[in-house]
């Protein structure tokens, strides 16, 4: 991916030609100077908006379209950075999106990944907004209440980027395949659609959140995005008073108690808590906030929440470990405990950006983060989550010392350091990394929220003559989650295989995996860069991919660089396309900017990565690259990203020949084993091992169904190897022991039956028969026997 | 004896003018294909066909009401089986089958369309198809929604296409044998929906196998 060139909009050119003349600003101006460009950034934004409207033509864009800044900020060396939103006809047309960066002497610069050009969409939608919510809903088919009333924004989708959602425990997705999107069935690539935004917290539903893009002509749900920011269930040592003896800044009541309300931190208030009635306590939603959950006298959550309040002292916690062997305890000295862990969690984090990025709060904004302390019920104790709506924390009590084997409060400031970082990539509905298995943008988010806690921690524990706006030296733990388990950190980042499911290098296929362990390479690639890699093969440091080892850069030039590609360049445009290349360009970018083409820095930055096998080392050549390509016209594993992370469909029991492509090798055999890498230690439970492969590559897949993996290693370079996954399905329907297209009579007669009646005519293992079984049908048709 | 072999040497011009040359001279570039007799179930050549590529069309027996169908045909090594550029498959609707559901509410929503709870498109359809192991034809297209009624089938129900590989070596004049291994279509009565399984519901749902007849198939 090209971040510098705008494919499709030939016009831009004109408008990007002066970047290559552009002086980097990568120092600090001076105050004042900030602050005079800082004044005219509202200029600067009506000038960029004036000169793509100049170029809308010949953009593509038509009458009814428009540019629109979303945002836009100063950063410290004098470069406004613009996001701008597409809208046709009013409406945003989703994933469609420019970044313009404007330098201090006017030259204009564009970031863009392709605007939806030549879009006709006359008239609208034509069921209600109150239909797509009814659709979103009926989707969710929540049990209890909704915690708000949905809101629904009208859109343009363009369809390829409808996608998915897999239910795990179902076993199945709901599929919905770009591949049907074609202009024989009718769907056209731009539809009106609405965004409805569905979020629930109750003792039935557990905590969720979700945008739904719903069809404005059908209702069909065409896209479904998790808005949750889930940490793996993991919790630490046991002290239960993380954060040690602190002064916290709290708030003085009506009533002449304090409050875990900290005014001094966020100027905006926070979206999730303005609906709140104002109960003159002398409570407001603007100002950093630590609330706890209560539960019944048998640990059951209530569903209410509650603001650290009442504390006649002003004097929190007892330093104890969380101990909610007792209910009720929440608000007393030792529930205050977790709330003091989770507030100096949140305030570490927000200090952090602020002082060493110059950063208003985690989302760019000012506004506020809050957190909410000892949850048991809102998803499970031994978890930690961001909820990127409410720019909220939630942090799980723990199960220990309750139960022996349980773990840690989920406070520390690690994890409360991660979900905050959440809070700085995913600011808002509007930009957000997609989080979800299938997508390499999982990784890329948990990674940064890793490398940030880590970066946070650093810079919490400066000695006293430590600047305040630079992250020190010193070595951090290199650990993620260190006090969650109680017998060991949930991750590394010197060798992250180190916790037996993350991998330490990017392969083909990794994006399968969930996105706290994808996030693996990048979370090595940052700390060598920062930290350097060893020559000696039995350190923990060592690459096979850079065999000689590099030299770090220190953490705080690391952490610029990362901060400055994730803000400026690795811009996410809410599909999930981003990916560990593009990852790598932006890091690259943002060295140049920073350090200088030709720098050091910059080669320390290809080497850091080419160590977790993105892109050559500094000077070096291509390497060797193993991916499953599309395979007989179709995608033999859903490559294409844009898609969605839609799933390959093939019939079990068949003699099948996947493709794979071998880039920059003459010798392109590669050697075929089943299975695959993200299945390492039962990490991925649900994959598997089947079938007989043989060395030519042709598959006879098992007849066991469900998701199989295959892994195709190149001969010429046995360390570069690609992951393919597939569902095997079962299309004999008519049970005449032949998968055929004649089984299609079985599914026309069964579709919509739900009576169990013909449990066996399913292509799943399913009492029912519906257009998922329809599309997983005739796409595996379509790939196990294409028509050339 | 001078104008009898001048007689010949005319003949084979105009043979070769007309495209007619001798079956056995040369390369195959088209197919032919003569119907099957009958009137029950059978592929007829169909009108969309062209001099590179033969389309042929699955006709049923008049009078009888089908709700869809699919065959497996194998082609000897030489013939190739083609997509359609309006499907995207190896058969194409002739439109006498409604693929989609019947309304965007599935069977038995409370609410009318629009607005039912969990409305869904028509998409996607049972037309689809492709060529297995032994250049064995595999298509099927049946209408997916029981509310929909059958259709009369003694018309063209759906097309196929063929055409000669040209790196085959097949040559002209060659009969190439088509044979059906399997042909089932979806019958009028299917039945009432009943929460309670009979087996008859369950012998319905397999639905009806048939003999397809097909014609005469020569390489030119």
């Amino acid at each position: 991916m090209n971040f510098t060139t705008l494919r499709r909009l030939a016009a831009l050119a004109a408008l990007a030609a002066p970047l290559a003349a552009a002086a980097a600003s990568p120092a600090a101006l001076p105050r004042d100077v900030q602050a005079r460009i800082e004044a005219g950034r509202p200029a600067r934004v009506a000038r960029v908006e004036r000169q793509l409207r100049a170029s809308a033509t010949a953009m593509g864009l038509g009458p009814a379209d428009a540019l629109v800044a979303d945002s836009s900020f100063t950063d410290e060396g004098g470069r406004t950075v613009i996001h701008l939103v597409h809208r046709h006809a009013g409406a945003r047309v989703l994933g469609s999106q420019l970044v313009v960066h404007v330098e201090p002497d006017g030259t204009t610069r564009t970031i863009g990944r392709g605007l939806a050009a030549g879009i006709v969409l006359p008239g609208g939608p034509t069921i209600t907004p109150e239909a797509a919510a009814a659709a979103a809903r009926a989707r969710l088919a929540a049990r209890g209440p909704l915690a708000s009333e949905p809101t629904v924004e009208r859109i343009v989708f363009p369809t390829r980027f409808r996608s998915e959602t897999f239910d795990p425990a179902l076993g199945r997705s709901t599929v919905r395949r770009g591949s049907y999107a074609s202009a024989a069935t009718g769907l056209a690539p731009f539809v009106w659609a609405y965004r409805v935004h569905l979020e629930v917290r109750n003792a039935l539903d557990g905590a969720g959140e979700w945008f739904y893009v719903v069809h404005g002509d059908t209702g069909e749900i065409l896209r479904t995005d998790d808005l949750l920011r889930r940490a793996t269930a993991a919790v630490g040592t046991g002290d239960g008073h993380f954060a040690g003896q602190v002064t916290l800044d709290t708030s003085l009541m009506n009533d002449g108690t304090y409050a875990l309300l900290d005014t001094t931190r966020g100027t905006q208030p926070n979206p999730g808590l303005v609906y709140f009635a104002d109960d003159g306590s002398g409570w407001v939603p603007t100002g950093m906030q630590v609330w706890w959950e209560e539960h019944d006298g048998t640990g059951a959550s209530t569903w209410n929440t509650f603001l650290f309040q009442g504390n006649a002292a002003n004097a929190w916690g007892d330093g104890q470990p969380l101990d909610l062997i007792t209910y009720g305890n929440e608000a007393s000295p030792n529930g205050q405990t977790a709330g003091v862990d989770v507030m100096v969690g949140l305030r570490t984090a927000w200090d952090f950006f602020g002082h060493v990025f110059g950063r208003s709060g985690l989302d760019g904004n000012g506004t506020t983060a809050s957190g909410t302390a000892i949850c048991t019920g809102f998803t499970q104790a031994d978890n930690a989550w961001w909820s990127i709506g409410s720019h909220q924390g939630f942090f799980g009590a723990g199960t220990w010392p309750r139960f022996d084997d349980g773990v840690d409060a989920a406070t520390d400031l690690d994890v409360v350091a991660h979900e905050a970082t959440h809070g700085v990539t995913s600011p808002s509905w509007d930009r957000y990394f997609v989080n979800g298995a299938g997508y390499e943008e999982a990784g890329l988010d948990e990674g940064t929220s890793d490398f940030f806690s880590e970066m946070v921690e650093i810079w919490a524990g400066r000695a006293g003559g430590d600047p305040d706006d630079a992250v020190p030296a010193t070595p951090g733990d290199g650990q993620i989650g260190r006090t969650f388990l109680r017998t060991g950190p949930l991750r590394w980042f010197d060798r992250p295989s180190k916790d037996g499911r993350s991998p330490d290098a990017w392969f083909d296929g990794m994006r399968y995996m969930d996105g706290h362990f994808s996030a693996g390479p990048l979370n090595r690639a940052l700390y060598l860069l920062a930290r350097g890699a060893s020559a000696n093969p039995a350190d923990d440091t060592h690459s096979v991919y850079l065999p000689a080892g590099m030299t770090g850069i220190g953490n705080d030039s690391a952490a610029r660089i990362w901060y400055r590609a994730i803000t400026e360049y690795l811009v996410p445009d809410l599909t999930g396309s981003l990916t560990f290349d593009d990852a790598r360009q932006a890091a690259l970018d943002a060295a140049t900017d920073l350090f200088a083409a030709g720098s050091g820095e910059v080669a320390a930055v290809e080497d850091a990565f080419a160590a977790v096998n993105v892109g050559p080392a500094h000077g070096g050549p291509p390497r060797v690259k193993v991916s499953f390509a599309p395979w007989r016209g179709v995608d033999w594993i859903s490559l294409q990203y844009t898609d969605g992370p839609t799933r390959q469909f093939l019939p079990r029991g068949e003699n099948l020949r996947p493709r794979v492509t071998v880039e920059n090798a003459s010798n392109t055999d590669v050697t075929w084993s089943l299975g695959g890498p993200s299945m390492w230690n039962g990490a991925e439970y649900f994959v598997q091992a089947g079938g007989t492969i043989e060395a030519d590559g042709t598959w006879t897949t098992p007849y066991q169904m469900g998701w199989h993996a295959v892994t195709a290693t190149s001969v010429a370079d046995p360390s570069q190897f690609a992951e393919g996954r597939v569902s095997l399905i079962n299309m004999d329907m008519d049970s005449d022991l032949e998968q055929d297209a004649t089984d299609m009579a079985e599914l026309s007669y069964s579709w919509y039956l739900s009576n169990g009646l013909n449990p066996s005519h399913s292509v799943y293992i399913a009492p029912w028969v519906d257009d998922e079984d329809v599309s997983a049908f005739v796409d595996a048709l379509r790939t196990a026997w294409p028509v050339p | 004896m001078r104008s009898r072999f001048v007689h010949r040497a005319a003949l084979a011009s105009l043979a070769l003018a007309a495209g007619c040359a001798d079956s056995s001279s040369g390369p195959a570039t088209r197919l032919q294909y003569v119907d099957p007799a009958g009137s029950g179930w059978r592929l007829v050549r169909d009108p969309a066909s062209t001099p590179e590529r033969l389309v042929l069309a699955i006709v049923g027996p008049a009078g009888l009401n089908t709700r869809g169908v699919g065959f497996n045909l194998r082609a000897p090594a030489g013939v190739r089986f083609r997509k359609f550029e309006s499907s995207g498959w190896p058969i194409e609707t002739t439109g006498v089958y409604e693929l989609g559901n019947l309304d965007p509410c599935p069977p038995g929503d409370p609410y009318p369309p629009p607005n039912c709870v969990d409305p869904f498109p028509a998409e996607p359809v049972l037309l689809a198809g492709g060529v297995k192991p032994g250049n064995l034809l595999t298509v099927g297209i049946f209408q997916k929604d029981r509310r929909v009624s059958p259709k009369p089938s003694g018309v063209p129900l759906a097309r196929i296409a063929l055409d000669v590989d040209p790196a085959s070596g097949l040559r002209a004049g060659a009969i190439l044998p088509l044979e059906v291994l399997k042909a089932k279509y979806s019958p009028e009565d299917i039945g009432a929906f009943s929460p309670t399984p009979t087996q008859e519901q369950a012998d319905k749902g397999h639905g009806v196998l048939f003999t397809l007849a097909v014609g005469t198939l020569s390489a030119r």
